[in-house]
């Protein structure tokens, strides 16, 4: 354990001198953006924890903790609920596109999903909202049916498109909740104002409903209308969490790592702001980092 | 495994570091790619991938409607749209101009012409620009058909908003007793009436709960009633003793009460989130450039 807090805290330093060796460098020759110093030194020392982390991972042979996240726990529990009452899936990535990171996400718990209801030979439905999407959720979808020994239970139509526009899309949604009326409703992705919409109906047909987004403004709505929420990292750790993959835990531990070090340094900042306040110092740490 | 492991794992690594860099980087190539360039090739496979989905769009419908499944009839109405969404958009230009009124047809136009005797000529308007041209067609059908489902699609959105809070505000246990006080609280603070509510009122309301506590707690009526008595009194002694006006101690005034919890309880929780969901976006990228996270390729 020193070892490894000793290896963060000299790599903290030599990024933080390589940042400084950067800013100085002439004119001439610096391609580097001053103005984005604390950014800078910030994404380094995220990559180098994660990194590391991983690196200990791989190499340990200890199972790393992880804690229970309800909401995950669920997912299974929701595909054996479908199974039971012979009621299909109905899985929601979101409104937006494989640009955003919540999609990307949410098509990656898909595929977890998909595992799942491949073998338990539940019925899956996929409504997307983007043409890309349904791409690349079938290719998802496809490959799970594939790892389970389960091809003939593939269909490509279980992932279907139906239109980029918001609301057009919640209405034939909210069309296939109350006319399928699917045991489990899972929505995972980025969601706007539909949220509700998608909530709401999923609770008035019974279904079990489990969502997880990164859209701050959204899970409010979530919490109050689902059974389960992820909610914001603990969406983005859903993979980690479903593969039990010791490389992917140790990017969570690293999260994890990096929190304790964000808290310390907010702490550190109110404290020299407090002191700059109260005319105790003449430092604001907070003004020198430009933040 | 080259092609549907390796290179998919490289490409994702490369452009990812690439558009992590042009954050950094003062070179103008890095930067035009990374905010232009690259949005654009996303872009253009979009414009190419919605055929796709249309055409499973339509596949799909249409095989709805050929067997007669639950609800065909709205598959008609879908299939009966698009072609109408898609007539409209490519093959009618649906404005034709006399003088500054717009007319859906040729035929209108030119009867309009006839009928007022004017010497003005039809003037079609430019394809492209029909879309967008008030008084079109296509205009029309989005204004008078598109626009209003979507609204009320948008305006369901107070029912579920009010079924929803009726359920997350019942009192079932601590937390949940919370959301309801604070959420009266915040309602309350936000209506003209709330600024009409005494803090003495809310004094009062304040000390009778916490009499319903300690009887809840201890079960003795005496020490209640003892509690609510000397409650209410010390508030309308001290009340009377320093005049307090109706804003006054401003802790218990409604208006400023829900500012404080919208200010620091509420926003110190989204910030909260908030880093989460920023570290959480922050790592699970990186887990894409490092090749760490391989689920996207259906690993």
């Amino acid at each position: 354990m020193n070892n490894k807090f000793t290896v963060y805290a000299l790599g903290i330093v030599g990024i933080v001198l390589l940042t400084l060796a950067l800013s100085v460098m002439p004119d001439s020759l610096n391609f580097f953006r001053e103005d984005k110093s604390a950014m800078f030194v910030f994404t380094l020392i995220v990559i180098m924890i994660m990194l590391y982390e991983v690196k200990l991972a791989k190499n340990s042979s200890e199972p790393i903790f992880l804690r229970t996240i309800p909401g995950l726990k669920a997912v299974e529990e929701a595909v054996g609920r479908s199974t039971e009452m012979g009621r299909p899936i109905l899985y929601v990535p979101g409104i937006m596109d494989m640009n955003e990171v919540e999609t990307v996400a949410g098509v990656v718990v898909l595929g977890h999903v998909a595992n799942m209801t491949a073998q338990y030979e539940t019925e899956l439905d996929v409504p997307v909202a983007r043409a890309i999407v349904m791409q690349s959720a079938r290719q998802v979808t496809k490959e799970a049916y594939l790892t389970q020994g389960r091809p003939e239970m593939f269909n490509e139509d279980m992932v279907h498109y139906i239109t980029d526009d918001q609301f057009a899309y919640a209405a034939a949604v909210n069309g296939i909740m109350q006319r399928d009326e699917p045991a489990a409703c899972l929505y995972m992705g980025k969601f706007f104002a539909e949220s509700l919409l998608f909530a709401e109906t999923g609770n008035s047909i019974g279904a079990i409903q489990i969502a997880g987004t990164g859209s701050q403004t959204q899970i409010p709505f979530f919490v109050t209308a689902c059974d389960y929420t992820l909610m914001g990292e603990e969406f983005f750790a859903a993979s980690a969490y479903l593969s039990k993959q010791p490389e992917l835990i140790a990017g969570i531990t690293a999260q994890d790592i990096i929190k304790i070090i964000l808290v310390g340094f907010i702490l550190l900042l109110i404290v020299s702001r407090a002191f700059f306040d109260l005319g105790v110092t003449e430092f604001n740490l907070v003004t020198w980092l430009g933040l | 495994m080259l092609l549907k492991r390796y290179i998919p794992i490289a490409i994702v690594a490369f452009f990812g570091a690439l558009t992590l860099s042009a954050w950094f980087i003062d070179n103008e190539t890095i930067e035009t790619f990374a905010n232009d360039d690259a949005t654009q090739f996303f872009d253009i496979i979009a414009a190419f991938a919605v055929f796709l989905g249309a055409l499973n769009l339509l596949k799909l419908q249409f095989i709805k409607v050929l067997k007669q499944q639950s609800g065909w009839i709205y598959s008609a109405i879908a299939i009966a749209s698009f072609f109408f969404a898609f007539i409209i958009g490519f093959f009618i230009r649906g404005a034709y101009f006399v003088g500054e009124d717009v007319y859906f047809s040729q035929k209108a136009a030119e009867a309009a012409i006839l009928g007022s005797g004017s010497s003005e000529v039809v003037v079609p308007v430019d394809w492209g620009a029909h879309v967008q041209t008030d008084g079109s067609l296509f205009q029309w059908m989005f204004k008078y058909i598109f626009s209003p489902l979507s609204a009320t699609m948008f305006a369901l959105l107070a029912f579920f908003v009010a079924s929803a809070s009726f359920r997350a505000f019942r009192a079932r246990n601590f937390e949940a007793s919370l959301l309801l006080v604070a959420g009266i609280i915040i309602m309350l603070g936000r209506v003209p009436i709330g600024s009409l509510i005494s803090s003495w009122t809310i004094m009062y309301i304040l000390a009778f709960s916490i009499g319903i506590g300690i009887n809840s707690y201890v079960k003795n009526r005496n020490v209640m009633f003892g509690w609510i008595l000397g409650s209410c009194g010390a508030i309308t002694g001290f009340g009377m003793t320093m005049g307090w006006p109706i804003d006054q101690p401003a802790i218990f005034f409604l208006p400023a009460l829900q500012e404080w919890i919208y200010l620091v309880p509420n926003l110190a929780g989204s910030r909260a989130i908030l880093i989460g969901i920023g570290l959480g976006i922050v790592a699970t990228s990186l887990r894409y450039i490092f090749g760490l996270e391989k689920s996207y390729l259906g690993e």
